[in-house]
């Protein structure tokens, strides 16, 4: 190995990559403009649906309005409800959803509710099962009708003068132990590490494409070939040009979701309350440091795989595949029972996200962690290995 | 001074086999001689100069180049040589200095002598007017001074030009032939390969013909035309193959 040469390589790439726009968009400007798109594009989107919703108030009918005066009453006086005039073709509005729900109520309800109270009376409620905002007007209905059933209830107690604490047995408190930073930590560990690591990914993807596959189509393979350069320093000043890319996309990214962080926080915090953001400077650099290994398994991996194909596009197809296996185990850290052990510090993308998601809510493993950044380390030089021997298989260079 | 002993390159391909691409190739190029690889496409030319150049590795045989060994010192010989052929092409986002310059930092020039080696051959070339274009902006003919200033560029002894003129216009490929004319009137030692008879006829003091990997013949023009009774290049090609 000739550092000089590897420096050489390094250089020059920079330089070209530097010129090329797909690089610019995909690994520059992507990651920075992503967060913020994402959480002003979520923020936006909640807002318009939350007005809406305010501005229509959903629509519900009676049916048998006279037996049930009180209710009746009650239920127009709901402001979140806005009761219209009953028509018979009810089943066929709730159907076009023209109508969220439909209360119907027993002949002679409430005067049976008074004064037959061993004949227990049924109110029917007629819904939309699995649309949104008739399973909502359902759930505000019954709390109201539970409302006016307690009321009765009460009445009943009272007027046989039995105290209304008998229906309580007891009460149950719930007590939250998490710290913001750990309610954060799950929402976060979920999702940011799934972020990081396809950024990670797609970040190199566009310049080891452009350096290999790239070089073959543009016909500058055999120019470098032929210069003196050995093809395992061509290798790694290539390789580490790409690994730099990869980082710079993560650090971007990562800077890019702290900075909307600071300033969007408190949108995020209008549209869910629970949703307080508490990073740590601590948490990113750690996850970062973590990341770095990781970055070089992937650059390492896709100068291997793009050198294979003939053309840009070829290397696309190639590639495709490679971030849906990148994304499963990013995916299978967010599933519930997935937690870290040593046996999976030992699996590649898989063991990054969960201990970032672990990070992220304030616990730091350093056992885990060392090995964790070690295995991957491990991964990324049995990455590198395949990428130096594949730039010395004539039949993967000159693939016709 | 090229002496190739032996040269064999076999491919695998999956439907057809093994393929002799170069068959036990044998020849030796002088200094301040231009060498002419003749034969059809697919004969084995492009992959004989590849080998030579050491992108690609012999299976076996091998070569010396200026002494040094083609299997044993591949970097020593590629230090040595300048390689053209039409496949070689430019990277297109750097300017033609910074690609020249690139390549002369590969073979190890230190800066100012780099720079005063490309400040000469960009004057000779007349190249200085579009020294500080990006590649892809050039034109053909501009490109090809660019190919030319980088096989250059560390002054090797031996040059190899792979079918240098294929797909280049009458005026580009006369500069490519000049410039060929000029390294053997240099001292270098110059072997090119070619499907066009006419400029074997005007180039080369020896010429080999090569045929499904094999060097079938090899002498000079006189010689052939002797052996043959015709002095027309392609009748002798024809004949050669032909037996």
């Amino acid at each position: 190995m000739d550092a000089r040469n590897v420096g050489i390589v390094y250089r020059k790439e920079l330089t070209d990559i530097l010129r090329d726009r797909r690089t610019i968009i995909s690994s520059i400007l992507l990651p920075i403009l992503l967060f913020p798109l994402l959480i002003l594009g979520i923020g936006a989107l909640a807002t318009v649906v939350v007005r809406k919703a305010t501005r229509e108030s959903p629509t519900v009918m009676l049916k048998g309005e006279e037996h049930a005066p009180d209710l009746a009453r009650r239920l127009r006086e709901n402001k979140r409800l806005e009761v219209v005039a009953f028509r018979d073709d009810y089943v066929q509005q709730i159907n076009d959803k023209k109508l969220r729900a439909v209360v119907e109520f027993p002949i002679s309800f409430e005067t049976n509710v008074r004064e037959k109270p061993a004949e227990p009376q049924t109110i029917k409620i007629f819904h939309y099962e699995g649309e949104l905002r008739s399973q909502a007007v359902l759930r505000w209905l019954e709390a109201a009708v539970k409302d006016y059933s307690e009321s009765v209830v009460t009445q009943r107690l009272t007027a046989a003068r039995v105290p209304t604490e008998v229906l309580n047995a007891f009460a149950v408190e719930k007590m939250n132990v998490a710290s913001a930073e750990k309610v954060t930590g799950n929402i976060l560990g979920m999702i940011l590490p799934y972020f990081i690591i396809i950024l990670c990914l797609t970040g190199a993807m566009v310049p080891a494409i452009d350096l290999t596959a790239g070089e073959k189509e543009r016909g500058t393979i055999e120019t470098i070939l032929a210069s003196p350069i050995g093809r395992g320093d061509l290798v790694l000043g290539k390789f580490l040009l790409v690994l730099l890319v990869s980082i710079v996309t993560t650090a971007l990214s990562v800077l890019s979701f702290a900075g909307t962080v600071l300033i969007g926080g408190e949108l995020l915090a209008k549209i869910q309350k629970s949703f307080v953001l508490a990073v740590s400077g601590k948490s990113i650099a750690v996850v970062f440091f973590m990341v770095v290994p990781l970055a070089a398994t992937f650059s390492a991996l896709l100068l291997a795989i793009s050198l294979i194909a003939r053309s840009y596009r070829e290397a696309q197809s190639y590639l495709g595949p490679l971030i849906f296996i990148a994304i499963l185990p990013g995916m299978a850290s967010m599933l519930p029972g997935v937690e870290l052990n040593p046996g999976l510090a030992l699996v590649p993308v898989l063991n990054v996200s969960l201990v970032a998601k672990e990070i992220f809510a304030g616990q730091y493993h350093w056992n885990l962690i060392g090995l964790i950044f070690l295995s991957t380390c491990v991964w990324a030089a049995l990455a590198l290995y395949v990428a130096v021997r594949q730039f010395h298989r004539e039949e993967v260079l000159f693939r016709m | 001074m090229i002496e190739a002993q032996s040269l064999t390159k076999i491919f695998k391909d999956k439907k057809r086999g093994e393929i002799r691409a170069v068959d036990n190739v044998s020849f030796k190029a002088q200094p301040g001689q231009i060498y002419g690889l003749l034969g059809a496409n697919g004969a084995g030319k492009t992959t004989t100069l590849r080998m030579l150049a050491t992108i690609l590795k012999p299976t076996s045989g091998t070569a010396k180049v200026v002494g040094h060994d083609i299997v044993d010192d591949p970097e020593l010989v590629r230090s040595s040589v300048g390689f053209l052929s039409t496949a070689t092409a430019l990277y297109g986002r750097l300017t033609a200095q910074e690609f020249v310059e690139y390549f002369g930092r590969l073979h190890g020039m230190d800066n100012a002598t780099m720079k005063a080696r490309i400040d000469e051959i960009f004057k000779r070339l007349d190249m200085d007017e579009f020294r500080d274009r990006r590649c892809e902006k050039l034109s053909t003919g501009e490109k090809q001074k660019v190919s030319i200033a980088r096989t250059l560029v560390h002054d090797p002894p031996v040059m190899i030009f792979d079918e240098p003129t294929i797909g280049l216009d009458v005026m580009t490929a006369r500069t490519i032939v000049q410039f060929i004319r000029e390294c053997r009137a240099q001292g270098k030692t110059v072997i090119f390969s070619t499907h066009v008879m006419s400029e074997v006829e005007k180039l080369c003091d020896t010429i080999g013909i090569i045929h499904n990997g094999k060097l079938l013949a090899e002498g000079t023009l006189a010689q052939f035309g002797e052996r043959y009774g015709q002095q027309d290049m392609e009748e002798i090609f024809v004949k050669v193959v032909g037996e």
